[in-house]
């Protein structure tokens, strides 16, 4: 009972070492575990899949450096997605970092490979700072919120992508991979409400549980949760990159804490039926 | 002249003003209105640019005095300071003298200290669920037993190590999401918006005066 009584009470930098343990391992030896595709990825997948061909799309990498470990991957398989069809794309972001994010997605995917020209065939805008009420100037007046573009500083009204694009009504699906806010609820105030415009979200896994409501509404009408699903999504479009690397890990972190709370939950009932079933 | 100036009902009535410029365009389309919404938010968009400034004044401020001072842990500040500037600098949107987000300085910082070091801090939360976790989740009474079964099968929904090993986990997983988990995210959100509707009214009403200086007591 001794035994159970420390392993309740174990120092939980025994615990940190463990994660440690369960989380490295299988990055330095991937275990090459079947990865079953689910409902939302494959939702997220035909959304994609069915957009119309000249369609314009806004794409908004909401998050900053932090968000890159989870969100990155399926920002990369989204966007080469998106690429690899006839569809307009809008980059622009309500996020600090936002637009640096992006950046370095533009340094391991090169656009050209797809046949898209820029400005023609997509387009980075870049930050643009206010959060809610910046989404909602930008819904009112896409090119007066945004006089230049990011990347080559040039006026947005110069780029042919840009020449019937006024306001919300204009664009046909917003994309947003997101951490927090400003995220989906805004968006949905200022775009997806008065405007009727679709949206599809990409988010971290604390944060789904929040966009059940508006699932079950349709005002979001697809959602890819997490890293398990953006390694289900990248075998999807057969391009497997870091989530597919990196969901050994997800895998065996989740397997460690349920031991850990079972043994925990064993001990706990153990050590009180010892002592007469007082706590 | 200056007691009329200070009088409580003009923020009230300038408040009062501006909601009414940007509520009624989302519900009734009335064109010099919206074109007065567009405008007015281009005005707050020009001072939350600003406003970055002062951000960064203010963090200079702040960490400058502690580096004065030389208060505990002042070398944190010195780091925040000289990191502050030489990003100010080199971040300035002036692309004709090579500065801004393609500055090879910048970039250098940007993905070689602070991607890796964001991400290490949210990576480290991770160890934290861990250990909270299994400290927790224990099956003390009845509420807590259906938490740690919920949060268990929650677990093994989203881990494919399970899902392979037993397909109905998602299921499972699926309806605890979509089902009671949706029921009560849909009653706190609908809860908070009543609550916000509350609220503008007041404020509208100019009885909610916590946004003014000193709630308007001293007016």
């Amino acid at each position: 009972m001794a035994f159970l009584e420390k392993f309740m009470d174990m120092d939980r930098r025994w615990v940190y070492l463990l994660s440690w343990i369960f989380v490295l391992a299988p990055l330095l030896y991937p275990l090459g575990l079947p990865i079953p595709i689910n409902q939302e990825s494959i939702g997220w997948y035909n959304y994609i899949e069915n957009i119309p061909a000249g369609s314009t799309v806004i794409f908004a990498p909401m998050y900053g450096t932090s968000g890159i470990p989870e969100l990155f991957p399926m920002t990369v398989a989204t966007m080469r997605h998106l690429w690899s069809r006839p569809i307009k794309v809008i980059v622009v972001t309500f996020w600090t970092e936002g637009a640096l994010v992006f950046n370095i997605l533009l340094g391991q995917v090169d656009p050209t490979s797809y046949g898209k020209v820029y400005g023609t065939d997509w387009i980075h805008l870049g930050y643009i700072p206010g959060s809610e009420t910046a989404m909602a100037s930008f819904a009112r007046d896409i090119t007066g919120t945004v006089s230049a573009d990011f990347l080559r500083g040039q006026p947005t009204t110069s780029y042919p992508i840009m020449a019937n694009i006024r306001t919300a009504p204009d664009i046909d699906l917003i994309i947003s991979i997101e951490t927090g806010t400003p995220g989906y609820t805004e968006w949905l105030r200022q775009w997806q409400a008065p405007y009727a415009v679709p949206m599809i979200v990409g988010l971290i896994g604390v944060s789904v549980p929040g966009i059940a409501p508006y699932i079950q509404s349709g005002q979001v009408s697809a959602y890819l949760p997490g890293l398990t699903s953006s390694a289900e999504y990248e075998n999807l479009i057969h391009r497997p990159g870091l989530a597919v690397a990196g969901v050994d890990a997800v895998s065996m972190s989740h397997l460690m804490v349920v031991i850990l709370v079972v043994l925990g939950n064993i001990a706990y009932f153990a050590s009180r039926s010892s002592k007469g079933g007082k706590k | 002249m200056s007691n009329l100036l200070r009088r409580i009902e003009i923020p009230i009535f300038i408040t009062i003003i501006f909601t009414l410029i940007q509520v009624i365009p989302y519900y009734v389309y009335i064109q010099p209105l919206d074109d007065a919404a567009a405008y007015i938010q281009r005005w707050i968009l020009i001072c939350l640019a600003l406003a970055t400034f002062v951000g960064v004044l203010s963090l200079l401020l702040t960490h400058g005095k502690n580096l004065q001072k030389r208060s505990k842990g002042w070398y944190f500040s010195a780091i925040v300071v000289v990191f502050t500037i030489v990003m100010s600098i080199v971040g300035l949107p002036l692309a004709e003298v090579g500065l801004g987000a393609a500055n090879p300085i910048y970039l250098f910082l940007y993905n070689n200290m602070l991607q890796p070091l964001s991400g290490t801090m949210y990576a480290i939360i991770a160890f934290f669920i861990a250990a909270a976790a299994f400290r927790a989740f224990r099956a003390r009474n009845v509420e807590a037993s259906i938490v740690l079964l919920a949060g268990i099968l929650m677990v093994c929904s989203n881990a494919p190590i399970f899902t392979v090993t037993w397909p109905p986990f998602k299921d499972i997983g699926t309806w605890i999401f979509a089902v009671p988990n949706m029921a009560t995210n849909r009653a706190i959100t609908i809860g908070a918006a009543l609550g916000l509707v509350a609220l503008a009214v007041r404020t509208l009403m100019g009885i909610e005066r916590g946004y003014l200086r000193g709630g308007g007591a001293e007016q």
